[in-house]
């Protein structure tokens, strides 16, 4: 009898145990990667900034802060850094310490972080748009309303993105940095065959043409007209840059005109077969830097790696490099692109909102936004001097049509804000994948998206 | 006097038999507290949650039993039990008898043996992310890739796709869970051969009994204990299989199709993609009654053979 009720006890004293050791892991892990020192020695920066931090501090006290940001892959992103320089310098009092939670799986990561009350995060970096959706559905996130209406935020000044992610009303994050997908191509197979650049205005047929122009299917040099990366979003989302469609609405017919020209350029060897590029994890980058691929939709975020390879000599095949605008639908605007927006959020249980919301203010803003644009990002603000900002940036191709490629006249998100995301997203790309192996035809694959999303639309 | 000597005398017994125990309990102290906060704990607290519903923030409703009505209308959930129990039914015997196979060979007295040994263990130890990617390229879907170059030219076959296609995408997963596997089964026959006295088969070879003979009465029975242990431990290791199907059919974005789905992959993707832990829970419940089950029935097998 005693021993039931101890070992009873000890049992439920174990579960409480692990609970509280629950919290206390999440807090013990987000400490590892913590980057301090840099911004201490940022801090003397120059005696103009200085004088800057006078004047723009007043709003929030000088007593040290110390601000905790959630982000990915510290090492290899340019502009963390940069950023929190830019802001320490304008404000000695705030130190900022970068948490790096890797790229691969930063949402599940942070969602797991920002469950229960073990984080204390006071700004957190938002990768996606149905990441975001979740951390909202979660009730994690601070709303942002009042404090934009307080400071006078101007919202427009970001094409409309912030209404795209505006949910029920309420916005809880703001943009810093917005990638918008182009048309990269290589310059020296288009010299080497003869036939003329890419333009900034292209229909999909004449995009089409081109592609297989300048291909050979010689075995042993081939030279690719095109390049699809194994995602979904290369093909299927091209549909809806006519402004007719979305990828959430449960119908998908709008689909087939581009399933069919890529499953076409595969069969006749104008891009690479997708089962192989699946199977054996080509990365976009390195198919581009092969040299022998003309032709690549990608976004903007490739830019500045283009660039950074290049410079240090590990990318020699593709250095003569352009992009031009994304190819467009018959009788549609040409500039119709997708877009991915990264942004700032501040979650609930953040120690330190005001000076959070202050941080986040600065690097959505302009100031943040020219700092984004002088290491070859496109910031969500954009305007005239950034887009010159970037075109001007060293490794950035000099002709006019790159520099012209970076106007956008609309821009659609590549996931919008809906609450069922990720359960759609694993309908889309199982479909994807079928289609693109060629197990299913492309009316099976979209019957099949039909009715998978439809289902989980009317749960 | 007598009579309250003896209780004294017990009550001593007692104490100090109470304070042997504590000594014994300290000394299980540590590994029974880290198996009780980490495996324990979140045991229960699985148990819990699969009558519930929770996305880890949000506040938990309880819905009965609801979640285990979810998943079995789901059919992401079906086809992923329908892939394991493929899985583990094409797995466990084929690595079973592999590995015995190579056991046998590998007991013998030729040159070389610890060569051939640590060649059939190799696969076993070398990271799994590294073969995986070189197994992927032998067995690459283009008509050029090595392994479909030899059915096309020695065979005269058609080339497959492998883990690209639905089709047979498990079949290069059980392929290559039994190559990386077999080695390590092999070393624990090798260890059960070995106990076996060379009496035995001496005494067999004087009453005129062949190799084969000496197989089916001699070696088989004397394994009996070790095939016992290498099925339970295949069969729960491949019920738990995640990672294998994770590097072979995941593509560049992690995701995992119908055709290759597991229990274990959707337990991760609907805890953390889609952030059901209820439901996430009571498909880890499913999975443990399956392999409790399982187990159950190879103890008592077990327990009959050992009566013969």
């Amino acid at each position: 009898m005693k021993k039931k009720i101890l070992s009873s006890l000890l049992a439920m004293t174990m579960v409480v145990a692990s609970i509280t050791a629950c919290g206390e892991a999440a807090d013990t892990t987000t400490t590892e990667t913590a980057d301090t020192q840099a911004s201490t020695e940022a801090a003397p920066a120059t005696e103009a900034a200085t004088e800057a931090a006078a004047e723009t501090a007043d709003a929030t006290s000088d007593e040290p802060v110390t601000l905790k940001w959630a982000l990915w892959d510290v090492s290899s992103t340019v502009y963390y850094q940069p950023l929190i320089d830019a802001y320490t310098a304008a404000h000695p009092n705030v130190t900022i310490e970068m948490v790096d939670l890797g790229s691969t799986d930063y949402s599940t990561v942070l969602g797991t972080q920002l469950s229960g009350s073990g984080s204390d995060f006071d700004v957190v970096t938002v990768k996606d748009v149905p990441g975001y959706v979740s951390l909202v559905n979660k009730g994690v996130l601070e709303p942002l309303n009042d404090l934009i209406a307080q400071d006078g935020v101007d919202l427009s000044l970001y094409n409309g993105v912030t209404d795209q992610v505006t949910i029920d009303g309420n916005l809880y994050e703001l943009p810093f940095r917005s990638d918008i997908w182009v048309l990269y191509y290589n310059k020296d197979i288009f010299d080497a065959a003869g036939v003329d650049y890419p333009t900034n205005d292209m229909t999909w047929d004449e995009y089409d043409a081109l592609a297989r122009s300048v291909t050979d299917t010689t075995a042993g040099s081939e030279i690719y007209g095109a390049h699809y990366h194994t995602w979904r979003s290369t093909i299927q989302l091209d549909g809806i840059l006519d402004g007719k469609n979305t990828i959430v609405d449960g119908s998908y017919e709008f689909t087939k005109p581009y399933y069919e020209m890529v499953l076409n350029q595969q069969k006749d060897g104008v891009c690479m077969d997708y089962a192989t590029l699946k199977t054996q994890g080509l990365h976009y980058s390195a198919a581009f830097a092969q040299g022998n691929v003309a032709t690549m939709n990608m976004g903007t975020w490739f830019i500045a790696t283009l660039i950074e390879k290049i410079n240090s000599g590990e990318y020699t095949d593709c250095t003569n490099w352009g992009i031009v605008k994304y190819p467009h639908a018959d009788g549609v605007e040409a500039g119709s692109t997708l877009s991915t927006i990264t942004a700032l959020a501040i979650p609930t249980s953040a120690p330190n909102k005001d000076a959070a919301w202050d941080f986040v203010k600065f690097v959505s803003g302009s100031e943040g936004a020219e700092v984004m644009a002088s290491t070859g990002n496109i910031p969500a603000m954009t305007n005239d001097k950034i887009v010159d900002l970037i075109a001007s940036m060293e490794g950035f191709p000099t002709d006019e049509a790159s520099k012209e490629a970076l106007v956008t006249s609309h821009t659609y998100l590549e996931m919008p804000a809906n609450d069922k995301s990720s359960e759609i997203e694993t309908v889309l790309n199982e479909q994807h994948d079928l289609i693109m192996n060629e197990e299913i035809t492309v009316d099976e694959g979209i019957a099949a998206m039909n009715e998978g999303v439809q289902a989980i639309i009317g749960q | 006097m007598a009579a309250t000597d003896v209780t004294a005398m017990k009550k001593n017994m007692k104490r100090r038999q109470q304070k042997r125990n504590l000594v014994a309990y300290s000394f299980i102290a540590p590994n029974f507290i880290g198996f009780a906060v980490f495996t324990l704990g979140p045991i229960i607290l699985a148990l819990l949650m699969s009558f519930a519903e929770w996305d880890g923030s949000n506040p938990m409703k309880f819905v009965g039993f609801d979640n285990f009505i979810n998943i079995f209308k789901d059919e992401r959930f079906l086809a992923s039990l329908k892939n394991t129990i493929v899985y583990s039914v094409f797995t466990v015997p084929v690595t079973l008898i592999m590995a015995l196979g190579l056991a046998i060979l590998l007991n013998q007295k030729i040159k070389g043996t610890n060569f051939f040994r640590t060649v059939a263990f190799f696969p076993y130890v070398a990271s799994l992310v590294a073969v995986a990617a070189v197994w992927n390229m032998l067995f690459t879907p283009a008509k050029g890739g090595i392994v479909n170059q030899l059915i096309i030219n020695v065979f005269h076959g058609e080339a497959l796709k492998w883990a690209a296609s639905s089709s047979t995408v498990m079949l290069t997963i059980i392929m290559f869970s039994v190559w990386k596997n077999m080695g390590y089964y092999m070393v624990i026959y090798l260890a059960g051969l070995q106990g076996i006295s060379e009496d035995l088969y001496e005494a067999a070879s004087l009453d005129g009994a062949n190799s084969w003979q000496k197989f089916r009465h001699i070696t088989v029975p004397q394994l009996k204990p070790t095939t016992f242990f290498v099925t339970i431990m295949l069969t729960i290791n491949c019920f738990k299989v995640y990672d294998i199907v994770y590097m072979l059919a995941g593509g560049s974005n992690g995701v995992v199709n119908k055709s290759a789905m597991v229990l274990v992959y959707y337990i991760y993707e609907e805890a953390f993609r889609n952030w059901k832990l209820g439901q996430a829970s009571a498909a880890a419940l499913v999975l443990f009654a399956i392999v409790l089950v399982v187990t159950l029935i190879q103890f008592r097998g077990e327990k009959n053979y050992a009566n013969d």
